[in-house]
């Protein structure tokens, strides 16, 4: 479609206006995790860029410091106690363990059925798709209250042994992950014509050795976008996380656990969910390309 | 060249070699009975029994729960909320994802670039986004909320998210704000798969760009369409990150949805039976929309 230079212009400003218009909350954020308290908590007005830029935020979340130590070095005068409470170091760890063993089990189980689905014709493949797909649906809350009741049965509650409380979340992530991470390599698979499998064993080849040989190095990119989705999905995850740990934290927990009765800690929250963000950014934009086909199960290919 | 001998153990059966599908497909089996069917029983089982409030013992007593969850003015209530919370999230994401769309389809220099920008705000936690707005939209000192008053369609210091009318467009702000880019991604992909030459003709023709966007893109993008809403829909209706984090379901039930009455109730009362109860009649409401969804759109993911 072509336009006038003035249309173009036009659509070029408005096109700039919308992507900044949805940077924003983004920006004001990262803003808000460099600014001290009196800025964050302005009674009279909104504070934009008139203020002394401090690293306070993220040396107390990221680094563990004092703040009421911190604030006496500096001559601040807030000298506010809890300083364990705001440290999320061990949040950080807690949550990359989880994510990428999620990812882990979802990509090792997830591949073998979408292989199959892709090449092997069986009765009962219908219903297994539908399984899959129905399993997407599943809300999350709906399978809640027996879980937390299996997890302490089985000794996997957090409370009881923290290895297994690690292990329980990552079960479940990779349960969450499933659907999206098999639909999805069951449509890279089905990318590749049945004739190159069909060649190797033609050739004597049995059929493990030309999934492992043959077809899984062809779609390494596929599996390594579902890998990356699966990632950020279980680094996103709220909902499980909140109800089936205590002492294990995921970042997205932890920052609840900043909205204290005394008001909230807004520039930690800041610090912390800008710190959380930037993972998500970087695997994002290397997945790019697959992105749509993520997201909608396989079902559209860019 | 010599040709390979089948390494099979000849005293294997068959079902557990490669050939078959069995070994395959298991683990993935395993893992959803496991971890989903059995506690998806459970829960329904668990539903049987009323939980006697005094002594914390549970009854046999099969339809207890199901017939005070139909009685339940909360639960009535929290089942508008959900389609309310669904279908003005879905119309506006829709919209703004198609119109942004439509004006970030360009080759040009930069829009590649600002295409990029626009997916990051699907991967920030939405529990992060929620407290991202609830920031934004607190009424002494958050930027949205200043904004507003500033233009004075709000008092002073006025609580979006603390009162009862403007709590759940509170809410859904954050929502549309996360997920438009989702359609905006997918509205994409589709529009660029379009085929030229309809609209080459359409051109000649002398339609106008309004014209062919109705007589030809929609047509050709509604299955592109279709599948967005599904996949969109079957979230929004279990929605419950935003709203536990902003409004906690408040004030009072303003904003309170299906998933997060059967999480209040878990976190509450304790009266595991009746949580799983409304948990599972949103696993209901998902699946009847779908399929219905599915049936009248022909869509198949």
């Amino acid at each position: 479609m072509e336009l006038s230079r003035p249309m173009q212009i036009l659509r070029d400003v408005t096109a700039a206006l919308v992507t900044a218009l949805f940077m924003f909350p983004v920006f004001w954020w990262a803003l808000t995790s460099i600014k001290p308290i009196s800025a964050v908590f302005n009674k009279d007005r909104v504070v934009w860029f008139d203020f002394t830029p401090t690293l306070i935020n993220y040396a107390v979340t990221l680094f563990g410091r004092s703040r009421s130590q911190m604030a006496i070095d500096e001559g601040l005068g807030m000298g506010v106690a809890g300083a364990e409470a705001y440290d999320s170091r061990q949040t950080i760890v807690d949550s990359i363990i989880i994510s990428v063993g999620a990812t882990t089990v979802t990509i090792l189980v997830a591949v073998f059925a979408a292989y199959a689905l892709s090449r092997m014709r069986f009765q009962g493949r219908e219903s297994y798709l539908n399984w899959v797909l129905g399993q997407r649906f599943m809300p999350p809350i709906a399978i809640l209250v027996p879980l937390v009741t299996i997890y302490s049965g089985l000794g996997m509650r957090d409370i009881q042994n923290i290895y297994l409380g690690y292990i329980g979340l990552m079960l479940i992530y990779a349960l969450m992950n499933l659907p999206i991470a098999l639909l999805l390599m069951k449509s890279f698979f089905d990318d590749i014509p049945k004739d190159v499998d069909e060649a190797a064993m033609i050739d004597g080849a049995t059929r493990w050795q030309s999934f492992s040989k043959v077809v899984l190095p062809m779609v390494r990119g596929g599996v390594a976008a579902s890998a990356v989705l699966c990632f950020v999905f279980s680094w996103t995850e709220f909902l499980l996380s909140l109800f089936l740990t205590t002492d294990i934290r995921t970042v997205p927990v932890k920052i609840q656990t900043f909205v204290t009765s005394t008001g909230n800690e807004w520039g930690f929250i800041a610090a912390l969910g800008t710190a959380a963000m930037i993972p998500s950014f970087i695997f994002i934009l290397l997945v790019q390309r697959h992105l749509v086909r993520g997201l909608t199960l396989g079902s559209l290919k860019e | 060249m010599s040709v390979a001998v089948a390494t099979r153990a000849p005293w294997l059966p068959r079902f557990i070699t490669s050939e078959h599908p069995l070994p395959w497909l298991l683990p993935a089996a395993a893992l959803m009975t496991v971890f989903g069917i059995y506690p998806l029983i459970s829960a329904f089982i668990s539903t049987l029994y009323r939980k006697n409030a005094a002594t914390r013992k549970l009854i046999f007593d099969p339809d207890y729960n199901w017939v005070k969850v139909f009685g339940d003015e909360r639960m009535w209530n929290a089942l508008m909320n959900t389609l309310i919370y669904t279908s003005v999230a879905l119309v506006f994401q829709l919209v703004l994802g198609m119109l942004i769309a439509l004006l970030l389809d360009s080759d040009r220099k930069g829009y590649g670039f600002m295409r990029a920008l626009m997916t990051l705000p699907l991967v920030i936690p939405p529990a992060v986004t929620a407290m991202m707005f609830l920031m934004m939209l607190n009424g002494s000192f958050g930027v949205i909320a200043q904004g507003i008053i500033w233009t004075g369609l709000l008092p002073d210091n006025f609580s979006i998210l603390g009162d009862a009318s403007t709590a759940l467009p509170g809410v859904l702000l954050a929502e549309i704000w996360q997920w438009t880019p989702f359609m905006v991604l997918i509205m994409l992909a589709g529009l660029r798969s379009l085929p030229k030459e309809p609209f080459e003709a359409a051109a000649i023709d002398g339609a106008t760009n309004v014209q062919a966007f109705f007589k030809l893109t929609l047509p050709m993008m509604s299955k592109v369409i279709a599948i967005a809403v599904l996949i969109r829909g079957i979230d929004l209706l279990r929605a419950f990150d935003y709203v536990k984090v902003m409004t906690d379901s408040g004030p009072g039930t303003a904003t309170e949805t299906l998933t997060s009455y059967s999480g209040r109730i878990y976190f509450g009362n304790a009266d595991f039976p009746y949580a799983s109860t409304i948990a599972l009649l949103t696993l209901i409401l998902v699946i009847i929309t779908s399929t219905v969804f599915m049936k009248a759109f022909k869509v198949k993911l």
